[in-house]
Parts: C-alpha cells; sequence; structure tokens
C-alpha cells in the first residue's frame, strides 16, 4: 500500500461525506416519523390500518433496499415523477428505515409487561395517558438498541446511494479507481472513514442505552 | 403511459438466470459464513485473550464497514492478486462480512443456554469440548435458529450488491433489462416479486426447523 | 484413615463481597453431613467450591486425599491441574437446586452421558447400569421421557441417578427440593435417606429441618460466612447454643426449637415417607427465606 495515495485519497473521498451524513440524517428522521406512525397503525384497533402496516412491513423488508433504490431512481420518472439521485436515495432509504424501525417500535411496546397497562386501567388512566406516560418510557429501553443497531446499518447503506449517481463517498472512491488506477488506498480510505463513523455512533449507541437504563 | 406486463414473460428467462445467480451467492456467502462465523463465535468465547480479541476485532471491522466496501476490496484487491471470477470475489466478500453477524448470532445463542447445564457438565467431569459439542452447542441451536434465519433473509438481501462489481444476479440483471426495454417499473416488480417469493421460503424453512428442534414436553 | 473431605480456612469473594470468611470442617467416610443456615449465609458457594465450580480466594480445600485447592505462603492459591480437577470431579456427584438436566436428552441419556464420555464405559454397560439406577429412584418406567416431561421431584431422582451413575465417592446436595413443590418432595428425600443408610457420604445444603434430624449424622449452621455451631445433629437442632442458631431456628421453624414440642409436632408430620421422624417432622415449605437462591 502507497501511503502517498492514502493521504491523496482522503480529501478526494471526504468532500462525499457531507452527502452521506446528509441522506443518513434526513432518512433517519423521516423515517423514523413513519415508522412511529405505522407502529401507532399496526397497535391500533382499526383493522384496515393494521393492515397497512403489515403490507408496508412486509413489502419493504421483504425486496432488498436497492431495488428500492433502483425503483425510486429509474421506474418513478415513468410515471412522471422525476427526482433528483439525491431524492430519490432519501426516498428509498425513509421508506427502508421506516418499515424496519416500524417493528423495533411495536416490539418494544408489546414487550411491555401487560400488568402495567392493567394497573393503569385499574388506576382509572385514559389509554392515551398510560401509553404515553407508562408504557412507551419503559418500551423506549427495549427499543434503543435495535434501533441503534438499525440506524448504524442506515448509515452503512447510504453507500449504495453510489449505484443511483449520487456524488456520495463511495462513488467518489470509484472515481479514483478509473482516474488514478489505484484500488487498495482508496478502498482503504473509504473503509476507515466509515468505520470511524459507525464506530461514533456506536459510542453514542452506548451512551444512549445507559441514559435510559432502569435505575438499579 | 401503458402498462406492458408481456415483458415480464417475454423476459422471464434472463430474470430466472439472474435468480440462478443470486441463489450461488447466497449459498456460498452462507457456507462461508457460517463456518467462519462458528469459529468467530468459539474464539469470542475461548480461554485465551489473543483469540477473543482478534474475533472482536474482526467483527467491529466487518460490521463497521458496508458491504459495498467490503465487496470493492474483495473484488478489486483480493480478486485480482488472485485472479478470482467476480463470482468466487462476490461470494468471499458477502461470507468474510455474513461471518461477523453470524458469529454474535452463535454467541448469543450459546449464552442464553442456562449455565446451569455447564455447571452440570463439570461437574460430571466432562470436558469443555465435550460439553460444548454434546450439551451446549444442542441447546443453543433452537435459540440461534430464529435469529439465523431472519439473518438469512438480509444475506440474500444483501447479494443485490454485487451488481456493484459486475455481477448480473436478479437485481443486475433487472437494471439491465430495464435500461435496454425502457420497461423499469414492470421489471423491476417482477424482481421483487421473486425476491419476496425467496424470502418466504426462507420463512417456510425456518417454521420448518423450529418445529424439528422444539424440545420434547 | 483421614476424612474424606478437609476444608480449612475456607474463604471466597466475589468482588468486595466477602461470602465465606474462613469456614472449617470434616466430613468422614460414610456421614452424612447437613449445613443449615438463612439464605446467603454461604451454605451453597461451600458446596460449590469442593468441586471447584467456584475458585476460593483462601484457604485449602482436601478431597480423598487429593488437594483440590491450597492456599499458598504469599497468599495466592494454587488449584488442582485440570486433569486432576476432572478425577477430583468422578469422585463428587452433585445435585442441583434447579436440577440442571439436560432437556434435549432422555433421562437415560441424561445419565449414560457422562459415563460413557468421562469414564469411557460402553453403550451397553452405561445403559444397564443407568436403568438399575432409574428402578431404584422409582423412574423405572421413565427412561425415554425427556425432562421437560417430567414433574421436578421425578426431574431431581433422575439428577440424582446420573450424579451416582459416576460412582462418586461422596455426594453433595445444594438445597434439592427447594424448586420443587412441596408435596413432591418427599420422594426426593426419600430417595437420599435410602442413599445415607446405603453408607453413602453425603454433604447437604437444606432447609429441610426434619430431614436434617433425621438423617444427617452432624449439623454445621453457617451465617454470615463462618459456621457459626455445629454438632451432633440433635444437639445442634434441639439444643442450640448461639442465640443466632436459636433465632434461626426459631424462625424457620416459627416455634421454639426446644425438645419438649416432641409430643405435638411429632402428628404434624404429612411428608411421604416420614412418619418414623419424631422430631421436626413439620415442613418448612412456608420459610420466608427459603428463597430459590442462596445468593
Amino acid at each position: 500500500m502507497d501511503w502517498d495515495v492514502v493521504w491523496e485519497s482522503v480529501p478526494l473521498i471526504w468532500k462525499g461525506a457531507g452527502a452521506t451524513v446528509s441522506m443518513f440524517a434526513w432518512a433517519l428522521v423521516i423515517g423514523t416519523a413513519g415508522a412511529l406512525a405505522l407502529a401507532l397503525m399496526r397497535l391500533s384497533a382499526a383493522k384496515p390500518l393494521q393492515w397497512f402496516a403489515i403490507g408496508f412491513g412486509w413489502l419493504f423488508r421483504g425486496i432488498p433496499l436497492l431495488i428500492l433504490l433502483f425503483f425510486a431512481f429509474f421506474a418513478l420518472p415513468e410515471l412522471g415523477i422525476l427526482l433528483s439521485p439525491f431524492l430519490a436515495a432519501i426516498l428509498g432509504f425513509s421508506l427502508w428505515t421506516a418499515a424496519y424501525q416500524a417493528e423495533v417500535i411495536r416490539s418494544g411496546i408489546i414487550a411491555v409487561d401487560p400488568g402495567q397497562s392493567e394497573a393503569s386501567e385499574a388506576l382509572g388512566m385514559t389509554k392515551a395517558h398510560y401509553m404515553r406516560r407508562i408504557i412507551f418510557p419503559q418500551g423506549l429501553r427495549i427499543m434503543v438498541p435495535p434501533f441503534t443497531g438499525n440506524a448504524i446499518t442506515l448509515l452503512k447503506q447510504t453507500s449504495l446511494a453510489t449505484l443511483v449517481t449520487v456524488p456520495e463517498m463511495a462513488l467518489l472512491t470509484q472515481r479514483i479507481f478509473s482516474n488514478n488506477f489505484k484500488f487498495v488506498e482508496p478502498i482503504f480510505v473509504l473503509g476507515m472513514i466509515y468505520l470511524a463513523m459507525t464506530s461514533v455512533l456506536l459510542i453514542v449507541s452506548v451512551a444512549v442505552e445507559r441514559a435510559v437504563s432502569l435505575k438499579v | 403511459m401503458e402498462w406492458d406486463w408481456g415483458i415480464v414473460g417475454r423476459t422471464f428467462d434472463l430474470l430466472l438466470l439472474g435468480t440462478r445467480l443470486t441463489l450461488v451467492l447466497f449459498f456460498f456467502s452462507s457456507l462461508l459464513g457460517t463456518v467462519l462465523g462458528l469459529v468467530l463465535a468459539l474464539m469470542r468465547m475461548s480461554r485465551f485473550r489473543l483469540a477473543r480479541w482478534s474475533s472482536l476485532f474482526y467483527i467491529w471491522v466487518f460490521r463497521g464497514i458496508p458491504v459495498l466496501v467490503i465487496l470493492f476490496f474483495a473484488f478489486f484487491v483480493v480478486g485480482r492478486r488472485m485472479g478470482l471470477t467476480s463470482v468466487q470475489a462476490g461470494s468471499l466478500g458477502l461470507g468474510f462480512s455474513a461471518a461477523a453477524y453470524i458469529a454474535e448470532i452463535i454467541r448469543a445463542g450459546i449464552m442464553s443456554v442456562d449455565p446451569g447445564q455447564s455447571e452440570a457438565s463439570e461437574a460430571l467431569a466432562m470436558t469443555k469440548r465435550h460439553y460444548m459439542r454434546r450439551v451446549i452447542l444442542p441447546q443453543s441451536i433452537r435459540v440461534i435458529i430464529p435469529t439465523y434465519m431472519s439473518n438469512s433473509i438480509l444475506v440474500l438481501k444483501v447479494t443485490s450488491v454485487a451488481v456493484a462489481i459486475g455481477i448480473v444476479e436478479l437485481t443486475g440483471i433487472t437494471r439491465q433489462l430495464s435500461n435496454s426495454t425502457t420497461r423499469p417499473i414492470e421489471l423491476f416488480t417482477a424482481a421483487a416479486v421473486l425476491y419476496v417469493f425467496l424470502t418466504t421460503v426462507i420463512v417456510v424453512v425456518q417454521e420448518v426447523l423450529e418445529r424439528r428442534f422444539a424440545l420434547k414436553t | 484413615m483421614n476424612a474424606l473431605v478437609q476444608v480449612t480456612g475456607l474463604r471466597k469473594s466475589f468482588g468486595d463481597n466477602e461470602v465465606l470468611k474462613g469456614v472449617d470442617f470434616e466430613v468422614e467416610r460414610g456421614e452424612v453431613v447437613a449445613i443449615i443456615g438463612p439464605s446467603g449465609s454461604g451454605k451453597t458457594t461451600i458446596l460449590r467450591c469442593i468441586n471447584l465450580l467456584e475458585r476460593p480466594t483462601g484457604g485449602r480445600v482436601e478431597v480423598d486425599g487429593r488437594v483440590v485447592c491450597e492456599e499458598l505462603g504469599d497468599g495466592t492459591m494454587r488449584f488442582a491441574e485440570r486433569g486432576d480437577v476432572r478425577e477430583i470431579r468422578e469422585q463428587v456427584g452433585m445435585v442441583f437446586q434447579r436440577f440442571n438436566l439436560f432437556p434435549h436428552m432422555t433421562a437415560l441419556d441424561n445419565i449414560t452421558e457422562a459415563p460413557k464420555s468421562v469414564r469411557g464405559m460402553s453403550k451397553e454397560d452405561a445403559n444397564a447400569r443407568a436403568r438399575e439406577l432409574l428402578d431404584s429412584v422409582g423412574l423405572g418406567h421413565k427412561a425415554d421421557a425427556y425432562p421437560l416431561q417430567l414433574s421436578g421431584g421425578q426431574q431431581q431422582r433422575v439428577a440424582i441417578a446420573r450424579a451416582l451413575a459416576m460412582e462418586p465417592a461422596l455426594m453433595l446436595f445444594d438445597e434439592v427440593t427447594s424448586a420443587v413443590d412441596p408435596e413432591l418432595a418427599g420422594e426426593i428425600l426419600m430417595v437420599m435417606k435410602r442413599l445415607a443408610q446405603q453408607g453413602m457420604t453425603m454433604l447437604v445444603v437444606t432447609h429441610e429441618m426434619s430431614f436434617a434430624a433425621d438423617v444427617a449424622d452432624r449439623v454445621l449452621f453457617i451465617d454470615h460466612g463462618v459456621i457459626v455451631e455445629q454438632g451432633q445433629a440433635r444437639d445442634v437442632l434441639t439444643a442450640p447454643q448461639n442465640p443466632r442458631t436459636r433465632a434461626f431456628l426459631h424462625a424457620v421453624l416459627d416455634r421454639a426449637p426446644m425438645a419438649e414440642d416432641d409430643e405435638s409436632t411429632a402428628g404434624a408430620g404429612e411428608e411421604a415417607g416420614f412418619g418414623g421422624s419424631d422430631l421436626f417432622s413439620e415442613r418448612v415449605a412456608t420459610d420466608p427465606e427459603a428463597g430459590p437462591d442462596d445468593g
């Protein structure tokens, strides 16, 4: 490995970090909002809402993320919806995030001891009240580890946006392949940047887990 | 615009060819991932610090880096030096990536076995090697199957990333066909249906295995 | 001849928590010794130090003339080599509170696994011996049952047979009736009583005061990691000298541990097979301290 090439590659690849991080952030925010809505639909009494949430999860967790991205990028224009590569990628990532995080939120809520809602009902609380004050805070503890796990997966998967021509880090790396015929060094740099980013997320997730854990 | 679902029928042979390649990647990466994952899991629980640390390091690196980057490395670096075909390099990269996740699944399964089981085995003077094989691993299988199988669904879907190194598996062939026929909606829908079919097969296999390994009560 | 088990100055800490603070006792061949005491007093830890399921942090343990562990002059511990530990464990059978049967194996396979793998016994011999043992614990008809198909009392009897299959010189019993329904404890205690009558050396951690009175030759009362009182079973149980022993017995028996009560309690004995017990026939199922785990 040629360390000069490594150092030259760093700024070239780092230019794509902004796109990587902003795709990650947008998809996480939009996807989590969608996930919350889906989880509540799934737990609601209305059958059509339940079915919609189940169908959504089944569909978007059943097919590869790359198919979603390609669909948003190649197929939507046929329907008259023309998105920039960046927006197409965010759409795909948000749908993926919503489908996966909805499952995390739902299983967190149903994992809370049913005795908790029974006790709340016996105390005369309304469902809206005890869901918000009793159930959700307890479910949160169960949700945090898989939620942050999915977030880390999302960050890594933003690299797939290179296949729909978003100029993020992996695309800029491939540009070095074709311009300089160098492979080991740019791949090494790209890998290290991702490893650093996911490690930071890992540390954050451990801190969040501590913050929400039960005081004993 | 007009639909032309006939395109799916006319290109179905090619879609199946892509599906076959997807299954090849899935099979070899699962095989490599499982064997290597078991080794990593056992190293992780070894008495030797070096073994524990190397396993931990491997898992940290391979879980911290996108599959795409691992495939780049497998194809452009390892594959070129060793003269591998793209499918060989792709299976290697996907397998090494899967191993990091499977190792954690196997470890969690082993840890979930009641510590009383190894204590009872020790009290009966069994060697660790013996009771791991006869007592602990058979019981951990039950816990491992559900998570292992849902991970297999991810492994199957992740094979699609292999388009990035020029492998024309199901996603790759679909992209090519949609470019040449300008029928992306119909073709990507067909690909999605094929993927959902394959993941459903995995779910069915999971059900069967769970029943097969259930404890007799 | 030396005692089968010799424990001197045994200490064990978990982090900052010193559970055993220097325990000395011996178990002679053929003797049945009961260890009693409140939850968390360190009773279970003593047993686990004898077959090295726990590594003592101080003191010396010897089984059948073999050194299990000893404290060296500089305060460090020396433990038996791995191979020696296995040989010692062949001599020491253990029965656990929560049975720890292998749930994926039949009762028969549970019993034969160790004789086949550790002692190299042939499958035929191991099976024949296992069937004898199952008969002797009254479960000859359950050889092909899986643990989860058996009641707690039956599982524990299989566990006893499993330990006996190794033909140990010493049996350790760790609160073996605490995890079973009270009405099933009697069948386990019967098996243990018979074993004692056959001359097995036994070290028994128990909450069953009637069993201790009936079967044990000696009783050790442990509290806060030390032996507070020990002696002949009847002496300790009926005329405890130490106030802590007295308080403990008072609490678990829900009355003063006095011999005068004999008449009134003998009739209260409900336990299967323990009609002959003239002392403490009352079971201690309501003991609030008899938690499932003895720290």
